[in-house]
């Protein structure tokens, strides 16, 4: 496997009001227009760490069950907006014994907003 | 010392604080933290997948306990987002620069999870549009009640000048 499996994810408001609440965080960038305006932004923002969340999906429904994310290296380079979809694609770099190193990005249209990095713990293929 | 990096903001560097939550976490707040994100993942929601797989109940996605802040105790803090540093500069916006994530285990339903911050460094840099902006990197290292390491977490905030 050199690449992992891609896929897309649309972010409605109601999307970022579930994972405000699922995290307990309630930092009104992601929901009120109020404070939006205020820093002179038009759209909620996406949660920066619910990429974190996709980039690990990504990572276990490629290598399986029994693989384990070691490390994470997540940087941020652009906003993401209530309403965008975004594409989350990932390549294995190295694999060399039970470890395996991936890069990954997100793209919202043509803007790079998460630029990512992984180790993982990968099972013998024997599954043991 | 730059525009941004006063003595006072420079002091901060060391600070630590730490929360505990008050309960374990739960397979509740693991499905609906599966649910929020998309994740859908049989390791998240079924015991007997998860058993099968080497583990001893459902585990949490591993991002979830660096990313949620179910210490909180009171009702809508809306002056306090979870944990900050309660830093504020006039004419900044805050944005969140990246993480590094190191997993030592899978977080499970029984632990009760502590989390200790500590800011690492502050320095100040310019940005292309030639403002100001301040780079705060604090880490968060995450045990259960037992006291085994679960997870550490380097996170980096970027207070952003907007104009001059």
């Amino acid at each position: 496997m050199t690449e992992l499996p891609v896929f897309e994810r649309t972010f409605e408001m109601v999307d970022l009001i579930a994972y405000a609440g699922a995290t307990w965080d309630w930092h009104p960038l992601h929901y009120d227009p109020s404070y939006l305006k205020s820093v002179g932004l038009e759209r909620p923002v996406v949660d920066g760490q619910m990429f974190g969340a996709l980039l690990a999906k990504q990572i276990l429904d490629g290598f399986g069950p029994r693989a384990f994310i070691t490390s994470m290296k997540i940087r941020f380079t652009a906003m993401v907006f209530a309403g965008d979809t975004v594409r989350v694609t990932g390549v294995v770099t190295s694999e060399s014994g039970p470890v395996a190193s991936v890069a990954q990005q997100i793209h919202a249209g043509e803007r790079l907003a998460v630029e990512a990095s992984a180790e993982v713990r990968v099972p013998a293929s024997d599954g043991t | 010392m730059g525009k941004l990096l006063t003595k006072e903001i420079k002091s901060l560097i060391g600070r630590e604080v730490t929360y505990t939550a008050r309960e374990e976490l739960g397979r509740a707040s693991i499905r609906y933290y599966a649910l929020a994100v998309g994740d859908l993942n049989p390791l998240y929601l079924n015991d007997a997948f998860a058993g099968a797989n080497g583990y001893p109940s459902v585990i949490a996605p591993p991002t979830l306990i660096c990313e949620t802040n179910q210490f909180i105790g009171e009702v809508r803090p809306l002056t306090s987002h979870g944990h900050d540093w309660g830093i504020s500069i006039e004419g900044c916006r805050l944005i969140r620069g990246g993480n590094e994530y190191h997993f030592e285990r899978p977080a499970l339903p029984t632990d009760r999870i502590s989390v200790r911050w500590r800011i690492d460094d502050i320095t100040e840099r310019r940005a292309k549009s030639g403002l100001p902006m301040l780079i705060v990197t604090s880490v968060g290292t995450y045990t259960s009640h037992a006291g085994d390491l679960i997870a550490s977490n380097t996170e980096t905030l970027i207070y952003q000048k907007v104009s001059q």
